[in-house]
Formats: C-alpha cells, sequence, structure tokens
C-alpha cells in the first residue's frame, strides 16, 4: 500500500531534517552542581535523565499523532574531565562508555506503566529502607520515572494547548499507566525508548516488537477502534518517527545505530508466535523504506513461504533487510550455553546480529573481534621461514587465536559498566532486586567475533594445497611474494588467487580450514570459565568495521593492518566481511555459499554474524523472482546454517550515486549489520559495497 | 571421454527455468550472432580474459564425473524447490557426447537445455529426448538475414524445431529483441505465424536487448560491433504473439 500524504510529508521532512530547526544550541550542563552537592555516579546518572527531560522542549508537528522530537543534539558528561579519569583509571570501559546493546523488556513495562513501575520501586524501598546502596538506587530509578512522567504531562498540555485532544488524552495516560490502545502502546513506546537515547546509551533496540505490541493491536482491531488500513497508518508514522534523530546516534558509520526490531519466531513456551502484526511490521517498513528501524525475522526450516515472500518483498527494497535468523539452531545453541529454554526462545537479535534476551541479558556481545587473517599471515609466514610442516603451522594459528580471545578478555576482566538507573527501570527484576543493572543480570556473558574468516581460511587453503600438497609453489617464493606485496610475481598471486581452494565454493579443503578457524575460536572462548562477571564467552561470526579496520590499519585496533595474504591478495585490499566469500572469489552462486556455511557447528558458534550475500536487483524483476528468493533463504534455513542477510544490489547505481550523490539521497544499503544512506558512507564503506560480489543473473 | 569445457556455473539463475536452477554454461558455440553478450562462450578453447579484477582462464575442463558429483550434491535442494538443472552456453549441442555422460550420472533432477538448435538432427533429436524442458532460440525468420547476422543458416535450427515439436519435450522459443535487427514487426510477426500451431508450444520468452553486452568483448581483445544500439529502444511487440493465442513472457 502507497503512504498517504501525510506520511509522505512527514517522511520527506524528516529526510529534509526540518526538525533539526528545533535543535538547541546549549544542553545543560550538570557537573558543576553535581560535584557541589556531592552526587555519586548513580545519582549523576539520574540527574543527567532529569536534566535532560526537563531541558527537552516541547515540538508538536501539524502532521504528527506520535510525538516526540529530540532537540538534545548532544549528552552532556556527568563527571569533570579530570574526576573520570580518576574513575576510570586503570579499568576497561565498553566502546563509548555507557551500556549500550542490550534489550529492555518492553512488554513488561508497557504492561505496568511507569507508576507500576514506581510502585515496585517503592515497595522494594519500604523492604531494604536500611540498606543506603539500595536506597540510593531505588531512589535513582524514581527520579527517571518521575522525569519523564513531567516530559509526557509537558508534551500532554502543550498538546491540550494546540487543541490535539487525541495526543494530550494519550500523554496524561502514558507512560504513567498501561496503554489502553495500540496508538497509547507506540506513543508509550516512542518516549520512553527515546529518553534511553538521551540518557547517553545508544544502540538502544525495541525487542520483539510483534509480540508485545500485538496485544494492544488485537484489542483495537476486534473492538472496530482500528481497521489494517488505520493500523498501518499509525505503525508506519512510528517507523518514520524512528528516523529522526538517527544523526544524533553514534555509530561508526550514520546508520551504525541498532535500532533494531525483532518479529516471528517462537513464544516462550514454544507455540508459534507469527501474528498479524509481524506481517504488518514488513509491509510497512516495506512502504516506508527508511533505514529505521532495522528489522530481524526469526524463521524455521518450516517457516510458510508466503511469509517469506512478503519478507522478500522488503529485501526487494534494497534496505538490506529483513535479516534472517534460524530459530533452529539459534535457539538449541542459547541453550547449550546456559540459557533456559524459555529465555532461549525469546532471543532477540542486538544491534548488528547477536542474540540477547530480552530484560534479562547484560551480555556485552562484542567485546571484540580476533582477526583470523592476522592469525593465519602470521603463523604462515613464521612457520614457513621455520621450514615447518602444515601441521605446525596450524599449531600456531592455534596459538595466535587463543593468545587473542585471552587478550581480549583480559583487557574486559576489569569491565567498567557504569549506573544505569534509568534503563533499569526497564529491565526484568532490577527494581524489585534494589540492584543497578550494571551490577548483573540473569545472563552476563561476553562475544568475541572471529572477523574476516574466509580470507583467513583460503589463506591456510593455499598454503596447503600449493606449497605442501602440490608443491607448486616453494616456500621461499611465497615469502617473498607476501613480503613485496606481491610486486614482481604478479603470476604467482594469480595462481594462488586462481588455484587455492576457496571459501564459498562448497570445496571440502577450504572448508575444513574455515571449520577449523572457528573450532580453534570456540575451544579458546571454552577454556574461559568465567569472563569475569560470572559469564562465559560466546563465539560469533560476524566482522563488523573490521573487514576494513584489519586490512588497513586503525587507531582502535592493537593488531597491525594484515599485508599481503597467501589468498593472492594484495595488501590493503578489504577482507571478507561476516560469513561469505572474500571479496573478488568468484563463486557458483549462493548454494555452495550456504553449503560451506552450513558445515560450522552453530551449537559452539552462537553469537551471531550472517551470511551475508548479494543479488543483483535484476533479480526481483519478476514476480517468479520473489518465490524463488523466497525459497532460497528457506533452503538455507533448511540446511542448518544461523543467519542470513539478502542485499539487493545494482553496481551501476551505486556507481552513479558516488559521481552525482545529490540524485540519490535516498539509496539505502546495508553496510555490515546495518543499513545506512549509501551517499552518507564514507568512501573506503562505499567501494566495499560495490565491490562485493552478487550474484548476478540471466 | 573428452572432458567438458565449461565457462560458467551460477547457481539460482532465476531466468534459466522453473524453480531455483542451477546453470552450467558449455564452452564453443557455431553462431557468431553480433549481439551475444557471453562472447567468452563462442571459441571453444579455454581462453585468457583480462577482467577489471586482473586475469583469470574463462573455461574449466570437467569430466561427466566431476560435473555430476557437482550437481548432484544439489540435487536434493533443486527437487525440493521446483527447480533442477539448466544446460546453457555457448552452444551445449557441441558437446553433446559430454552432456550424454553427465546425464548418465546424474540423480533424477528436471532438466532443461538452452539451445540455438544449430546441430545435426540426429544429434539435436538423441539429446533433447533426455531433457524435460527445452528452451529453444529463435532469432530470425529471413534466411538471409540470419546468416548476415549470425553467421549461419537457420534451415537446420528450423528443422530441428519441428524435431522438437515432434518429440514431446515441452519447450518455450526466446526470441533476443536486438533493435533494427530483430525486433523488427515484420520478424516477430514472422516467428509467431511459424510457432504457434507448433505442439509442444509452452510460451514465448521476449529477451530486450542487453545494454552491457558489449562488455566483456575487450577482455578478450575482441571487438563488439553493435555499440551504436546501446540507446537505442527495443520494439516490443507481443500482441503479436497474443493474437496468435500464444502465450509471452516479456522480460
Amino acid at each position: 500500500m502507497p503512504l498517504s500524504e501525510r506520511l509522505i510529508r512527514m517522511k520527506e521532512a524528516v529526510r529534509r531534517g526540518d526538525h533539526h530547526q528545533y535543535r538547541q544550541q546549549h544542553v545543560p550542563m550538570l557537573t558543576a552542581e553535581s560535584d557541589v552537592l556531592g552526587l555519586s555516579w548513580m545519582q549523576r546518572q539520574a540527574r543527567l535523565i532529569t536534566a535532560m527531560c526537563e531541558a527537552e522542549q516541547v515540538v508538536i508537528q501539524p502532521d504528527e499523532r506520535i510525538v516526540f522530537t529530540r532537540t538534545l543534539p548532544t549528552v552532556p558528561p556527568v563527571y569533570q574531565n579530570e574526576d573520570w579519569a580518576c574513575l576510570t583509571a586503570e579499568r576497561t570501559l565498553h566502546e563509548l562508555g555507557p551500556i549500550s546493546n542490550i534489550c529492555a523488556d518492553w512488554g513488561f513495562v508497557l504492561s505496568q506503566g511507569l507508576l507500576g513501575r514506581r510502585d515496585a520501586a517503592l515497595a522494594t524501598r519500604q523492604r531494604c529502607a536500611n540498606q543506603p546502596e539500595t536506597v540510593e538506587f531505588i531512589d535513582s530509578a524514581i527520579e527517571t520515572i518521575d522525569a519523564v512522567l513531567a516530559l509526557a504531562e509537558r508534551y500532554a498540555k502543550a498538546a491540550r494547548a494546540m487543541n490535539q485532544g487525541d495526543i494530550a488524552d494519550a500523554l496524561t495516560h502514558v507512560p504513567a499507566h498501561p496503554p489502553q490502545t495500540f496508538h497509547e502502546a507506540l506513543q508509550f513506546l516512542r518516549l520512553v525508548h527515546a529518553v534511553v537515547w538521551l540518557g547517553g546509551h545508544y544502540h538502544v533496540g525495541l525487542g520483539r516488537f510483534d509480540q508485545f505490541m500485538w496485544p494492544y493491536l488485537e484489542r483495537d482491531l476486534a473492538a472496530g477502534r482500528l481497521d489494517n488500513t488505520s493500523a498501518e497508518e499509525l505503525l508506519a508514522e512510528f517507523f518514520i518517527s524512528l528516523n529522526k534523530d538517527s544523526d544524533l546516534y553514534p555509530g561508526v558509520q550514520q546508520g551504525d545505530n541498532g535500532q533494531t526490531l525483532t518479529i516471528g519466531g517462537v513464544t516462550p513456551s514454544g507455540e508459534p508466535a507469527t501474528n498479524d502484526l509481524t506481517l504488518m511490521v514488513l509491509r510497512v517498513a516495506r512502504d516506508v523504506s527508511m533505514i529505521d528501524p532495522k528489522i530481524n525475522l526469526r524463521i524455521t526450516a518450516d517457516t510458510d513461504l508466503d511469509l517469506l515472500c512478503l519478507a522478500t518483498e522488503l529485501t526487494k527494497k534494497g534496505l538490506g533487510f529483513p535479516q534472517y535468523s534460524n530459530d533452529d539452531v539459534v535457539i538449541p545453541g542459547l541453550v547449550a550455553h546456559g540459557y533456559a529454554l524459555e529465555d532461549a526462545r525469546n532471543y532477540t537479535v542486538a544491534a548488528c546480529w547477536e542474540f540477547i534476551i530480552p530484560g534479562k541479558g547484560l551480555d556485552v556481545v562484542n567485546i571484540g573481534a580476533v582477526s583470523f587473517p592476522y592469525a593465519a599471515d602470521t603463523a604462515i609466514r613464521a612457520g614457513l621461514r621455520a621450514g615447518e610442516s602444515f601441521e605446525e603451522i596450524m599449531e600456531r594459528v592455534r596459538h595466535d587465536v587463543q593468545a587473542q580471545v585471552n587478550r581480549l578478555v583480559g583487557t574486559y576482566s576489569d569491565l567498567l559498566l557504569p549506573p544505569a538507573p534509568y534503563y533499569s527501570v526497564l529491565m526484568d527484576g532490577c527494581l524489585e532486586s534494589g540492584c543497578d543493572l550494571s551490577r548483573g543480570l540473569t545472563y552476563n556473558n561476553f562475544g568475541i567475533h572471529g572477523a574476516c574468516s574466509a580470507n583467513g581460511a583460503d589463506a591456510l587453503a593455499a598454503v596447503q594445497k600449493l606449497v605442501f600438497q602440490d608443491q607448486a609453489v616453494s616456500p621461499q617464493q611465497l615469502l617473498a611474494a607476501l613480503e613485496t606485496n606481491f610486486a614482481d610475481n604478479d603470476t604467482l598471486r594469480c595462481l594462488l588467487h586462481e588455484d587455492g581452494p576457496k571459501v564459498g565454493n562448497n570445496d571440502p579443503q577450504a572448508d575444513v580450514m574455515l571449520v577449523t578457524l572457528f573450532d580453534m575460536l570456540a575451544e579458546a572462548c571454552e577454556q574461559i570459565e568465567d569472563n569475569g562477571r560470572g559469564g562465559i564467552v560466546r563465539p560469533g561470526t560476524g566482522s563488523a568495521m573490521y573487514y576494513i579496520w584489519l586490512a588497513r590499519g586503525h587507531e582502535n585496533m592493537r593488531e597491525p593492518a594484515v599485508g599481503a595474504t597467501a589468498d593472492g591478495r594484495k595488501a590493503g585490499t578489504p577482507f571478507s566481511a561476516n560469513l561469505a566469500p572474500a571479496p573478488g572469489v568468484r563463486v557458483p552462486g549462493p548454494i555452495s555459499v550456504f553449503q560451506t556455511f552450513s558445515k560450522l557447528d552453530y551449537q559452539r558458534i552462537v553469537n551471531g554474524g550472517p551470511i551475508t550475500i548479494e543479488l543483483s536487483s535484476s533479480v526481483f524483476g519478476e514476480p517468479e523472482s520473489i518465490r524463488k528468493v523466497a525459497m532460497l533463504v528457506r533452503t538455507f534455513a533448511q540446511l542448518g546454517c544461523q543467519q542470513l542477510q539478502v542485499n539487493s544490489l545494482n553496481a551501476e547505481t551505486l556507481r552513479e550515486a558516488q559521481f552525482q550523490p545529490e540524485l540519490h539521497q535516498d539509496l539505502i544499503v546495508r553496510v555490515w549489520g546495518w543499513s545506512g544512506y549509501f551517499c552518507e558512507l564514507s568512501p573506503e564503506y562505499q567501494e566495499h559495497v560495490i565491490q562485493r560480489d552478487f550474484y548476478e543473473m540471466g | 571421454m573428452t572432458p567438458g569445457i565449461v565457462f560458467d556455473i551460477k547457481e539460482f539463475a532465476v531466468h534459466d527455468g522453473p524453480g531455483i536452477r542451477t546453470t552450467v554454461f558449455l564452452k564453443g558455440c557455431p553462431l557468431s550472432c553480433v549481439w551475444c553478450h557471453s562472447p567468452e562462450g563462442k571459441d571453444p578453447a579455454p581462453q585468457m580474459m583480462h577482467t577489471p579484477r586482473g586475469d583469470r582462464i574463462a573455461g574449466k575442463a570437467y569430466t561427466p564425473e566431476a560435473l555430476a558429483v557437482y550437481l548432484n550434491n544439489q540435487v536434493s535442494i533443486l527437487n525440493a524447490n521446483e527447480g533442477g538443472v539448466t544446460f546453457s552456453g555457448g552452444e551445449p549441442l557441441m558437446q553433446a557426447a559430454f552432456i550424454h555422460s553427465t546425464l548418465d550420472l546424474l540423480e533424477p533432477v528436471h532438466r532443461l537445455l538452452d539451445t540455438s538448435g544449430f546441430a545435426e538432427r540426429h544429434v539435436f533429436g538423441d539429446l533433447v529426448r533426455r531433457f524435460d524442458m527445452v528452451y529453444f532460440d529463435l532469432k530470425l525468420m529471413d534466411p538471409q538475414a540470419h546468416r548476415t547476422h549470425t553467421g549461419v543458416s537457420n534451415a537446420p535450427i528450423l528443422n530441428n524445431l519441428q524435431i522438437l515439436s515432434q518429440s514431446g519435450v515441452p519447450f518455450v522459443i526466446r526470441v533476443p529483441l536486438i533493435p533494427t535487427i530483430t525486433d523488427t514487426d515484420e520478424n516477430q510477426r514472422a516467428i509467431a505465424d511459424h510457432v504457434y500451431s507448433l505442439p509442444g508450444l509452452l510460451r514465448v520468452d521476449l529477451l530486450p536487448y542487453n545494454q552491457l553486452a558489449g562488455a566483456k568483448y575487450p577482455m578478450l581483445g575482441m571487438v563488439y560491433a553493435l555499440h551504436d544500439l546501446e540507446k537505442h529502444p527495443v520494439n516490443l511487440r507481443p500482441d503479436l504473439f497474443l493474437s496468435k493465442g500464444i502465450q509471452v513472457l516479456c522480460h
């Protein structure tokens, strides 16, 4: 269904940034006042929420039915620099510092209303009145609740004054109380979610949206308050509103904001969870066609082809989502890692790929990446120089992978997580137990990704075949060529590139190397019994920005850039992203790619990271093609793979967009675990998107 | 048994027949269509291609066993998704013996032959009978024009079309629409007249000229003659076929 005129106006206004006019020059300053009052860190975090909510200016635009427009462009620090340095000295902060990339239990919060949460807090305060630490946390949490309620009240009052009775009524009722309607539920979520971002948290996901929102929609549909069209109109407005603040979110590139939602799958008791809202989310995301929210669809080998066809229509839009996760392997994989079955069934997808449990997970899902190309390359060079056997080279790889894992986990053993009283309000049991979420939730695991695996495996397979088995290349030849970046020996580079076994071809030799690398990663992770927070370490298959950083070097990388590699790759060329053949490697197509990646042991490798395939946009030309792509997605699940990202790309259009960005402002591409506007990416990421192999049809 | 020379294998070839298919492109073609978009399919022997990503050899030798092992690895997936295997080219009939041997080793799966129809009649007849469906190219009905633009006579092609029609194997006629050459009203009408009454005809596919067709020629040291046509509009006349009661698909 095409968007209504009202929605088109709203979408265009958001893309133009009309609402930026409301953004304030100054944000509240907290540190001086907090220092004078001698506030604790916990109290400062609460004060931050209060100050931000108080400083927010009410913006209600004529077309809106769901309101809140962020006017504070940045989040102020809660400590002065020197105090912050003292506080964090000798400790490891995760990325930017604040708690990020977890998922609130939105369903629980909606069902209680913020006043319900406040009552729970008060009960704990009474019970634990003699425990100062608990009292401080509870008082801080209540302060944040009151701040959000006051902000809602200001919005309601302004709406009333503008004769926007609908908005005023909604905000009089929510988020204080549980929503009575779908409209109120969306308004509740918009405000309460936006305040999490205002508190400096980021990668704030929306969780299993079709599960916790469906009861509100279902009631409205049954009572005749809404029909499908009016419900879709509301949902579309909500989706557009999620794009208002994208440019204010922190990320490596714009669009990398982790504003994801997850639909489909099963209920905690194991019943099929797909409902009419699941379908509506797919339809509306397709019609809205913006970078947020990023959609994840949970499927199984038996998922209905009609649902996959609808999802493929969204893929056809070229947004790079939905991303698929296969419940058949994810759920048992989580259970094998200590997750309770009903929690595992309730997983949602984090900012990019990782599986987390709403309300219960304080997993730090990406503490860093193991560089497979680095492990392979250093082992190959050192091993060949020392005249070692291939088995000895593999032993070196094993040691290096283990060393990289241990170093990452070692660094994070003194992880410092700032208190987060407001986020705690939205989690399971924090107010009930009186413990801030930074002290831990049910699940406190770490995740480490094995990055750029295809290049690592290809390099090892090339050495095994061409140096050791065929003896077509001598160790000295290879070493010299690697050290000179193949300057004098492009023939050797071509030989390595063309005749070396390559991941993605269902080639036994290359695939054994791939499986071995991930087994080494899993083994290294499994040896860590406690990550320092009472959790384990989950190995994964994502690459994030590492496919560029590991190839070109980056200030945030401990490891130096890897030079030329034995798979025939020249220095500086980006590595493979997530699970995909290495850039420039020819493969017959997605079936072989799935067959290759189906060989990984997803009961051990459970941190997510998708198989990434690019389909030429010409594939989607005919109605029958939609069904064929849907069958391809089903095949991915039937082969027992874990996660899939399908992109629709037209390399020509991307090239044009590089030269004439002004004509392609709305062109969206999937980058690694997220989608962004192509013209807003920096050149090296643009180039990688263009170079990514895609399966051209016909 | 001499090995087959394959210049490409494409999985999930959505335009090469029903369902999810894997297409094997066999190298070598007796025709020299000036508009050909796979010039590396022309020469039967492997040859060097200078691509923007570096040099590579187009054309790889496969034994029937090796190709069958590769395909049999996918048969259950292809069967589960309404698809199968397509043999295309080049002109697959040039390697008919290799295809026979491969089919002997292939597990049960839907088989489609994508051909220009140019071959000796017994070679053609023996091979098509082993397929479940045929995609048959018809380019130009005028004998002289056919010779001019493809380098060969269309008489054997039209003869083989009769053999195909009598074989009982369902087939699709594929017409590449090349501006001013094959897309004339006259040619499209003549093709419609020729095929509408043939038993076994499923439909006609009209394939508008691929504007990127010339891209690979310089990589092979070849010259592309049709650059002038790159911006020329295609005369698409499905009505000429529909009026004869023929089902048409425009790509």
